[in-house]
């Protein structure tokens, strides 16, 4: 009788959410909205709002962001400074498992790069792309060894490195219209905004590159150090 | 327009597909058979309308976009196609390796008659 009586409440309350609050355009855009809106194709170059308030009108807190992510992933690595990473092979899934597993990845890679690429354009970026890249490892990880993850190239050592490169990538960015007698973190018209009839946001791209490399390869060391802490799988 | 009546039905048979499936989760015994559920509810009930989606989406010339819709629903259709059977293989690999009991007439896996 409990379990009816919970079955029928949680079925009547999206039905009551629902009407009680209807969705419905707003009659009026805020006036900041609105200029986000209409500005940021003529000025940043992208029809993308969101990347564009992100890296461009509100650029300084992303940077800070990131510098926060960055301290955060190097502060855990350095917790597991002691630890030597041996890649172990393990025994592993069913063959349909492990060849599925690597599609999957390579998938998975083409996603996340078209992801962080397009962050201009179509909803997306640096950082979704990362983390979406970041996955592949974590799957191959699981499904197949960390010993085939060293196999193709991919060792804790490069992914800290690719990292630093990542952030040293957005400083440098960052600074470049600084240099060239702008203001830091400026966008137009220190990059180029279109290439080949493609709006590229002036700087939205490269930021979405350098953050791509960056938080992929945060997330890959932090699930290689992960894989391992754990004891790894017991066979 | 025979494309959207196709497509219609497909969506249909997903819809079954998914209740038979989530009938299944709840009655089945044990968890080999519950599996066998949940891959009816993956490729029955999100493979079939998936696709039915798209040929409805081909099915209609006046709709925005139709071929992107069709386009991403078949890709989907094909990755989830590819990839539920494999995550029921590491599933059920993972549960006989952790000693789950199904009720096996023979177990491949270890080789023996039950």
């Amino acid at each position: 009788m409990r379990r009816l009586i919970f079955g029928i409440i949680l079925i009547v309350i999206p039905f009551v959410v629902t009407y009680l609050y209807p969705i419905s355009a707003p009659s009026s855009i805020h006036s900041l909205g609105e200029f986000y809106l209409k500005d940021s194709l003529t000025s940043v170059r992208s029809p993308e709002v969101v990347t564009s308030i992100l890296w461009d009108y509100r650029g300084l807190d992303t940077i800070f962001e990131t510098a926060v992510f960055f301290l955060a992933i190097m502060g855990g690595l350095a917790i597991f400074r002691e630890l030597k990473l041996e890649y172990p092979s393990w025994e592993e899934f069913p063959l349909p498992v492990k060849v599925v597993t690597k599609v999957t990845a390579v998938l998975i890679v083409t996603v996340a790069t078209s992801l962080a690429l397009h962050g201009q354009l179509t909803p997306g970026g640096g950082f979704q792309g990362g983390s979406t890249l970041a996955v592949a490892p974590l799957l191959v990880i699981g499904a197949v060894s960390l010993a085939s993850l060293r196999k193709i190239g991919i060792t804790l050592e490069r992914a800290v490195l690719v990292r630093i490169l990542g952030l040293t990538g957005i400083v440098i960015l960052a600074l470049i219209p600084l240099a060239l007698g702008g203001y830091a973190v400026q966008n137009q018209p220190y990059f180029p905004s279109e290439f080949l009839g493609t709006l590229l946001g002036g700087s939205l791209l490269w930021y979405n590159i350098f953050e791509f490399l960056a938080v992929g390869a945060g997330f890959t060391a932090v699930f290689l150090i992960l894989a391992v802490a754990g004891g790894g799988r017991n066979d | 327009m025979i494309l959207l009546y196709i497509g219609a039905g497909l969506m249909v048979i997903g819809a079954l597909c998914d209740l038979l499936a989530g009938i299944g989760m709840l009655r089945f015994k044990n968890f080999y058979l519950r599996l066998h559920a949940a891959t009816v509810g993956t490729v029955g009930g999100a493979v079939v309308p998936l696709i039915g989606v798209a040929l409805a989406a081909l099915g209609m010339p006046s709709l925005p976009g139709r071929l992107a819709i069709a386009g991403a629903s078949f890709i989907t259709a094909l990755i989830i196609l590819l990839v539920a059977p494999a995550g029921s293989t590491a599933l059920a690999y993972a549960a006989h390796r952790s000693g789950v009991e199904g009720n096996f007439h023979f177990d491949h896996l270890r080789g023996e008659e039950r």
